[in-house]
């Protein structure tokens, strides 16, 4: 798991930082032994002075351990940093690895995303501080108890070991009530934010009673959740408390008679005392406050981690694909098993060169052909060629160099024109590219942004959504891709634009596919794929205008027709 | 407000009943644990002296845990009264939403579980304020020199207290603004997801994302190395105090003032005194609360507006008159007969959609009348499809029946749609991957399933293709026959279905008549580009 590798990575910044808590650990280890001593040598034996100096020592002892722990925090940087980076890394890499699944995270997942990360930075230190603290002292005092009352070691010692391993049993049940609690608040978050969200609907729907009940059936679980959690975390107290109040018990049960027979000193007394009422019993009692809480923050965070990235599995093969003709042989695809198919039993042939237009209603799976030709979706049946090979089997970095997919949604990120154009052909020289900009008429919309050394912002700040995909669609002229989809890409450009850059890719070489968002797509290209939910239809406009009523139905309705004067 | 919370919910005496014993406990263990060190120091073993010390242990312990529980419930409860209120008063308040949505959800979920918790905070803070009184007048009654010590010493202790609250701000600052360009990165690249699985070039595109991650680490270590400087004097505070009043104890042992016991039972005090320093956040979290107490007062006391809109006409009928609204329209008159299609054009800004939501009794006139006969199904371009399940959100706010959401999703000619996603109607919405054209049609089911007298689409098919628009226009023909339709649009195609038109310009009718007529004016051809 990418959190272990993260620390391992980090083990020699944390030995040295549990070299620096040995020295915090040392008032705990010191301080019932020199309260004893002053006492016993000091104010009991009436040298008021000689108790003042051994208080003194004590008092140095806490300086230094609070010099160790300034250590501590000075090096804690070092080691949670590197930490959260590779945390960072980790989910930035997962979350984008994740694009070939069919949910894709949204920006308030994304918001949850981070902030997770936050908590395991913050809690990691929690523990590297607190936890590792609160050990040091709990056992530098019971080190110190024991050799301050050596005979009675591990009668004062084993409560304290029983009630942490009890206590650590409870971990498990308190992480899941945790958790629980966790996905509690943010389904509630969600719920109401949704209802917030399409309050416009909601009243327009008269749907308020509806929304009010789904927002407190969430409140609702909310709340019986934080009360197991109490139950939880009260039984939790209750062990550790229990952990240290016994020692003290047993201690002044045997005592007595140890003090009658001069095995155990008035010193010694009062030291043990010391040890576990001032260091060993408020550790405990950190442990169980504010260390648990701190564990099972970190524990429930990195799974919600592990959730929102899945760690990643490569799809390719070594296969070499011998030209770039695409075929697909009865290929069947559903989004579930008992889903109706996307795709069914589709048979298709596109020899180097082809143009095809794919028509037919919104919604019934068009995008998923996209997805099955560039092998980011697995056919449930049949199987989807490039190049005379299974396209999933074919050699990564060359399935992905040579079949080029141009989404409606545009990908444009913070940084130059140049940078963004060049993505799919980093070494392309400035001449290529304003080449590519010319082709898909997008001269005059970069010569605005400040040529090619301008700059786009975030989420193409700026940009309209048809200047966008422009510019993506420019970027993948600019690419060597032999096979080129245009799925919906130019969704958001008026009909001339559109056409522009379709001649463009038409004229370009190589074979394009064109998932079509107007019909007049289907008038420029050689091949027309009609689908509609049967079963699909193939051939060129003229064919299918003499064969299907279907595709006759659909130019009809869409070509304009005359206006009565 | 806060008083609301706890005088609504009067477990919080039981708390405080509960908090008593526990607190008297605390006060009594140091004393209780010097008898039993002096007893056994004498050699005696006096069942009584180790009986009442046990005893105060287990009250304590019990009753903490008692406290707990007793604590997180009345919290949750409080908080949980808070939301139904805040939740209910928002969705009275209705469209347009006076709270922005995420703004709303973290008063829901943030404010009103801290405001929720005010009556545990105000019960904790006066037991802090009791335990630490009773730990000086236990220090004044074994030895008034320890408690003047231990007093002397507390103003030290919040100076220092407070000189750990100042942080860095600059290396603050930097780690929140390299954060949130980290997370402007990733949703840049999230948008674009499809681009890059296609592309491979995930990798590469994360590590374009983790760019400023050098400038977040940097800050990091900044802020630790200051935590680091800070912790160190606070660090030193407690042995600080402790050493001092020691030290006045030790006197008080060789003067014969005190016995060795006594002196635990001072170390014991110290650490119940002290304890109430760190007891200093309470004081801040009341001040939340009562921060949050006002953000939830700024929501309940905006005033609802007044139900009972729009007025009543015959069925199907549709009829404004003088209707005015604020920057959308001026003085609208019009008539819409029962089972009439009326497109509404114009370009846009011109109050169409006001047009819409006044008709639909989403929004409310400044001025003038209006009256609609009968229900209304309401659809609009991008709609919110809120709901649990696909089915529960076409039907949302209703208690139809499977059949009835089929059948409107069939003539929303979304049905060959949803049939399709992974569980078919019982799929999550949150997992229904779905296009806008997708949306637009689920949307469109819910307004026909309620079968309304009147419908209002409000450019309700403009993602649509021309097809399945008039494919749509048909279903709803033959499924809800005669209805009433006030339809918002951008096409001519439809203008020229409609009965008649009513073209808008400037929130003012330009003129009302069929699409043929009209089209000879310029203007209006104008209007659809």
């Amino acid at each position: 798991m990418a959190y272990l590798r993260a620390l391992r990575e980090q083990r020699r910044g944390i030995v040295v930082l549990l070299g620096w808590s040995v020295l915090e650990g040392v008032p705990a280890l010191l301080s019932g032994r020199l309260v004893g001593l002053a006492v016993d040598r000091g104010f009991a034996a009436g040298r008021p002075w000689v108790g003042v100096g051994w208080l003194l020592v004590l008092a140095a002892v806490a300086v230094l351990g609070g010099f160790g722990l300034r250590q501590v925090f000075m090096r804690l940087g070092a080691v949670i940093e590197p930490l959260r980076d590779a945390l960072v890394r980790e989910v930035v890499r997962g979350v984008l690895h994740a694009g070939s699944h069919t949910r894709q995270p949204d920006a308030s997942a994304v918001a949850r995303i981070t902030r997770h990360v936050e908590v395991v930075r913050d809690a990691t230190a929690g523990v590297l501080v607190q936890a590792r603290a609160l050990l040091v002292t709990t056992a530098a005092a019971l080190v110190g108890l024991a050799a301050t009352v050596s005979s009675l070691a591990w009668l004062v010692i084993l409560p304290v070991i029983a009630a942490l391993v009890l206590f650590g049993l409870l971990l498990p049940s308190l992480a899941r009530g945790q958790r629980r609690l966790v996905m509690a608040d943010e389904q509630a978050a969600s719920v109401a934010g949704t209802a917030f969200l399409g309050v416009r609907d909601v009243v327009a729907v008269g749907g308020s009673g509806h929304a009010l009940r789904d927002v407190m059936a969430q409140v609702d679980r909310q709340a019986s959740a934080t009360v197991r959690m109490a139950f939880a975390t009260a039984l939790r107290g209750v062990v550790i408390a229990l952990g240290g109040f016994a020692p003290l018990v047993l201690l002044l049960l045997s005592a007595p008679g140890m003090v009658r027979a001069g095995t155990l000193t008035t010193g010694e007394v009062l030291g043990a005392v010391v040890y576990l009422s001032t260091s060993v019993q408020p550790a405990l009692r950190g442990l169980a406050d504010t260390t648990s809480t701190v564990v099972l923050r970190l524990v429930v965070a990195l799974r919600r981690l592990a959730e929102a990235a899945p760690p990643i599995a490569p799809v390719g093969g070594d296969a070499v694909p011998d030209g770039y003709e695409v075929g697909l042989r009865g290929v069947t695809f559903g989004w579930s098993a008992s889903a109706e198919p996307v795709v069914r039993s589709l048979d298709l042939v596109l020899p180097e060169g082809s143009h095809l237009a794919v028509v037919g209603p919104s919604g019934i799976g068009k995008s998923t052909l996209a997805g099955l030709v560039t092998g980011l979706v697995e056919p449930q049946a049949g199987v989807v060629c490039f190049g005379g090979v299974p396209v999933r089997s074919v050699v990564p970095e060359v399935r992905h160099e040579r079949i080029a997919l141009v989404p409606q949604e545009t990908y444009l990120f913070t940084g130059t024109v140049r940078e963004n154009l060049a993505l799919f052909a980093p070494s392309a020289s400035d001449a290529a590219l304003l080449e590519a900009v010319a082709a898909v008429g997008a001269s005059d919309l970069v010569a605005r942004l400040g040529g090619l050394a301008g700059t786009v912002g975030h989420a193409g700040g700026g940009l309209s959504g048809g200047e966008a995909q422009l510019l993506a669609a420019a970027r993948v002229y600019a690419s060597a891709a032999d096979v080129v989809i245009l799925d919906e890409a130019t969704s958001s450009l008026d009909p001339a634009a559109e056409a522009v850059v379709e001649q463009a890719f038409a004229a370009r070489g190589g074979t394009l596919i064109v998932i079509a968002h107007r019909l007049s797509s289907a008038l420029r290209a050689d091949l027309v794929l009609l689908m509609d939910g049967g079963p699909p239809l193939l051939g060129s406009h003229t064919d299918l205008l003499a064969t299907s009523a279907l595709y006759r139905d659909l130019m009809a309705a869409w070509q304009p027709t005359p206006i009565a004067r | 407000m806060l008083l609301s919370v706890v005088r609504r919910d009067p477990r919080w005496l039981l708390l405080a009943l509960n908090a008593l014993p526990v607190t008297a406990a605390g006060l009594l263990l140091p004393t209780a644990l010097a008898s039993a060190v002096d007893m056994a120091l004498a050699g005696r073993l006096d069942g009584g002296t180790v009986l009442w010390l046990v005893g105060l242990a287990g009250v304590e312990v019990l009753g903490d845990a008692i406290g707990v529980v007793l604590a997180a419930s009345i919290t949750a409860r409080g908080a949980a009264w808070l939301r139904r209120r805040l939740t209910e008063h928002l969705l009275a308040l209705g469209h347009p939403a006076r709270f922005e949505a995420g703004d709303a959800v973290s008063r829901l979920t943030g404010d009103s579980g801290i405001a929720g918790g005010v009556a545990v905070l105000v019960v904790d803070l006066g037991i802090s304020a009791l335990t630490a009184a009773g730990a000086v007048t236990a220090l004044a009654l074994l030895d008034w020199r320890l408690a003047v010590v231990f007093l002397l010493s507390v103003p030290l202790a919040a100076l220092l207290v407070r000189s750990h609250l100042r942080l860095t701000a600059a290396d603050v600052a930097t780690y929140q603004e390299v954060s949130g360009e980290l997370s402007a990165r990733l949703v840049d690249a999230v948008g674009g997801l499809r681009t890059i699985a296609a592309s491979g070039r995930a990798d590469q595109e994360a590590e374009r994302v983790l760019r400023p991650l050098p400038r977040l680490s940097a800050a990091g270590v900044g802020m630790w190395h200051t935590q680091a400087r800070m912790i160190w004097r606070a660090g030193l505070l407690l042995p600080a105090v402790e050493l001092a009043v020691l030290t006045a104890a030790g006197f008080g042992v060789v003067a014969g003032r005190l016995s060795v016991g006594d002196v635990l039972a001072t170390l014991g005090y110290v650490a119940l005194g002290m304890g109430v320093v760190g007891q200093a956040t309470l004081l801040t979290a009341l001040q939340r609360a009562r921060a949050s107490a006002e953000r939830l007062e700024e929501v309940l006391s905006t005033p609802v507006p007044p139900t009972g809109f729009p007025g009543y006409a015959a069925s199907g009928e549709v009829e404004l008159s003088g209707v005015s609204v604020p920057g959308a329209l001026h003085d609208v008159d019009l008539t819409v007969p029962a089972g009439a299609f009326v497109a509404v054009v114009g370009r846009s800004g011109s109050g169409k959609s006001a047009l819409a939501a006044v008709i639909g009794g989403l929004a409310r006139p400044s001025a003038g009348r209006v009256r609609r006969g009968g229900s209304v199904g309401y659809a609009f371009e991008r709609p919110a499809l809120v709901g649990t399940t696909v089915a529960d959100a076409v039907r949302y706010g209703t208690s139809l029946d499977h059949d009835d959401v089929v059948a409107a999703c069939r003539a929303a000619q979304v049905h060959d749609v949803v049939v399709r996603l992974p569980e078919g109607y019982r799929t999550p919405m949150s997992a229904a991957p779905m296009s806008g054209g997708e949306a637009q049609r689920l949307g469109l089911a819910r307004a026909f399933v309620r079968d309304p007298a009147v419908l209002v689409l409000d450019d309700a098919t403009a993602s649509l293709d021309m097809v399945t628009e008039s494919t749509v226009e048909r279903a709803v023909e033959s499924a809800l026959p005669g209805r009433t339709r006030v339809v918002v649009t951008h096409r001519a195609a439809t203008a020229r279905r409609a009965d008649f038109v009513v073209w808008l310009d400037d929130g003012r009718v330009r003129a009302v008549g069929p699409h043929a007529d009209l089209w000879d004016d310029d203007e209006y051809r104008a209007v659809f580009g």
